[in-house]
Order: C-alpha cells, then structure tokens, then sequence
C-alpha cells in the first residue's frame, strides 16, 4: 500500500487538511488515455487507492498500463474507542490523499476502450466519492 | 487553418466579481495584447468562442472586431478552463501580423496501430513549429503503423506540411512502443511496492513514535 517511505517533514500528527476550493493542478489526463477524476472533494485512503487499482487491474488482465496520480502523503489520526477527551491527540491511523473537485486519481492506457471504462467504472465504486471517467483529447486547451 | 471573425465588447470592471458577471452574461473575460500595444480588456461571447475552439483546435486565429470598429489579428496564447464545469473562464490573446512567422504548440497524431501485444505510450501530444501565422495547420501526423516494441517516434518522424519549420529538437520523443505489461506485471507492480513500502513506513513510524512515547512516559512535575 502506498504511503510515505520516511515519517513527514511537518508535524507527525497535523490538522485535518482543508477540503475546499477545487483542485489547482493534476486536473488533466496526462500520461494515460483516460482518467479517473473526482466530483468531490474526499480524504482518499492508501487501503481505498489500492483496492482501486487492484479493481483495475484485474479487470484488464493484460496488454494496458495504469499509472497513480494522487498519493496519500497526509496522516490522519484517531482517539482509541472509549476513551476519554483530553490527554493529548489520538494516533495516526490512516494515510491519506486530500483529494478536490477536479482532480485526476488514476489514468489508464488500454486498447480496447469499453474495457477500460468498465474497469475504471469498477475502480471508482471502491473510491469514496463521485468521480467520472474523462478522456485526454490530443492537445487539449 | 481560416481565421474565425468575432466581435468584442470592451471590459469596463474587473476582478472576480466583474469577471463572473461577465460570465453570467455568456461572455468570457479576456485580454489582448501583444507588438508593443497597451493590454485591451475585452469579453468575447463564450459560445461563439467555445465552438471556434472546439473546431479549429487551441491554435485558432481569431479576426476579433472590437466596438471601436477596429478589427485585430489575434492567437489564444494562454486559455483558463474549468475542469469541472469544461467552461473557458479567461483567455490570453496574442496579436498577430499577417505574414508573421510564429512559434506554437501544434497537436500531434498517431495514425495506424502498433503491432500486437504492445502499448503505445504517448510522451508528448503536441509539438513547436514556425509557422506563418495564417498557415498555421491544425495538427501534425505520425505513422506508428506496424512498429515493434523497443521502437521511438521522434519529433524528425513527423510529417511536416511545406512553409512549416520545427522548432522542437528533432530527437524530442513523441511516443514510445512499449510491450504490453503481462496480467502478473501488472498485479506484481503494486504488490512487490506493498509489502516493502510497508516494512519501511512501518520501520520509520516506530522510529518516530518511540521518542514520543519515551516523552509521554516521563513522568511530569505536576504528576
């Protein structure tokens, strides 16, 4: 599962990241055909990117090339259960991608392009928000 | 590729605020500039705009009539769009000359199929040119018809209309055939990350937890 190799630079367990406003970059398809991009904005785990690609992956078998856009670099902690408020912030329990409006998750090359769709279609049922499929247009504005 | 003839109101307010009241009212803010003039702010009608792009590609030549009665040759340079909504929110306009040589950004295409059991990995999907900017085309066209893995299209490889020059070094790939990964390569690739990503992060966290710990664990004055 993807996370980071080394424990972050910052703070070990930060804020929560904001969710608002609509993704900056990596909103084209740039290295695939075509791509996975979300319609909300979501804190995406490393267990939901991998069960994503794995979806993916399986579906193509073969003779395709999928390629992560997004990686879940921020830390997201939590209090053990029955525990009391106070003595200080919970532990980091989740590695997470702060995922906004626009962004592309995942891009795909493949032959066949029903089949990449419904691979991708597949992968998006395992993300945790809506997202729709997009193609790259050769030299898109 | 034709010019396109638009007309354009001036833009009397800016900021956010003015510029989405010109896009409420089906216009796309813009500026025009370029050979030394002044910037003119301008709104050109988003449909009219959207299907000229839509047409003839990003390196559309617009005839824009301002109100003053005065008609500019001009080029989009930079194009803002909003990916959710696919609506232009601002264009960049560069004037041209008639009979000035320009250097833009040109689409490329793939024409033909590889052969079986590869993957065609597109590097780059457009390409610099000197152009006059009237004769400018709308894309360029490359044959990857039968090539094998291991095979590079370059930027020499592509067909270049007359009166048009390269801008780009010719050894620039445009694309690369590839073997189509095995469905194992494909399963291995995240899988073989996994299992070492985790003992790493999982090393590094513990690491960094135990100073922590070791903190916590002291006892304080106050206790």
């Amino acid at each position: 599962m993807l996370m980071p190799r080394k424990p972050p630079k910052g703070f070990r367990k930060p804020h929560h990241p904001d969710r608002h406003g609509k993704s900056k970059g990596g909103n084209r398809v740039v290295f695939g055909e075509f791509g996975i991009q979300a319609l909300e904005s979501a804190y995406v785990t490393n267990r939901q990117i991998e069960a994503a690609r794995i979806a993916m992956t399986r579906h193509i078998r073969r003779g395709g090339k999928v390629w992560i856009t997004v990686f879940p670099d921020r830390a997201l902690t939590k209090k053990p259960a029955e525990t009391r408020m106070g003595s200080g912030k919970g532990s980091p329990e989740w590695w997470v991608s702060n995922v906004k409006p626009g962004r592309i998750l995942f891009e795909m090359s493949f032959p066949s392009e029903p089949i990449a769709r419904e691979a991708m279609r597949r992968a998006i049922h395992k993300l945790p928000m809506k997202c729709r499929i997009v193609k790259r247009e050769v030299g898109e504005v | 590729m034709s010019e396109v003839k638009i007309s354009a109101e001036p833009r009397t307010e800016f900021g956010k605020g003015g510029a989405r009241r010109t896009r409420r009212a089906g216009k796309v803010p813009a500026v025009l500039y370029g050979h030394g003039e002044a910037p003119k702010h301008i709104a050109l009608p988003a449909r009219e705009f959207a299907a000229a792009i839509r047409h003839g590609g990003i390196n559309q030549i617009f005839n824009i009539s301002l109100t003053d009665g005065s008609e500019t040759l001009a080029l989009p340079k930079a194009i803002q769009r909003d990916p959710l909504k696919d609506i232009f929110e601002h264009v960049d306009l560069l004037i041209v000359r008639r009979g000035e040589m320009i250097t833009v950004d040109v689409p490329v295409h793939l024409l033909g199929e590889a052969a079986k059991g590869t993957l065609v990995m597109l590097e780059h999907d457009k390409l610099a040119i000197t152009a006059d900017a009237l004769q400018l085309p709308e894309y360029l066209e490359a044959s990857i018809e039968g090539l094998e893995a291991g095979a590079h299209v370059t930027a020499a490889d592509v067909k270049l209309p007359s009166g048009v020059e390269l801008a780009a070094e010719l050894d620039l790939s445009i694309a690369v055939i590839t073997l189509a990964p095995t469905a194992e390569q494909l399963e291995g690739e995240g899988a073989g990350e996994v299992a070492e990503e985790v003992e790493e992060a999982e090393g590094a966290v513990a690491e960094a937890e135990a100073p922590a710990e070791a903190a916590a664990a002291t006892p304080t004055p106050e206790a």
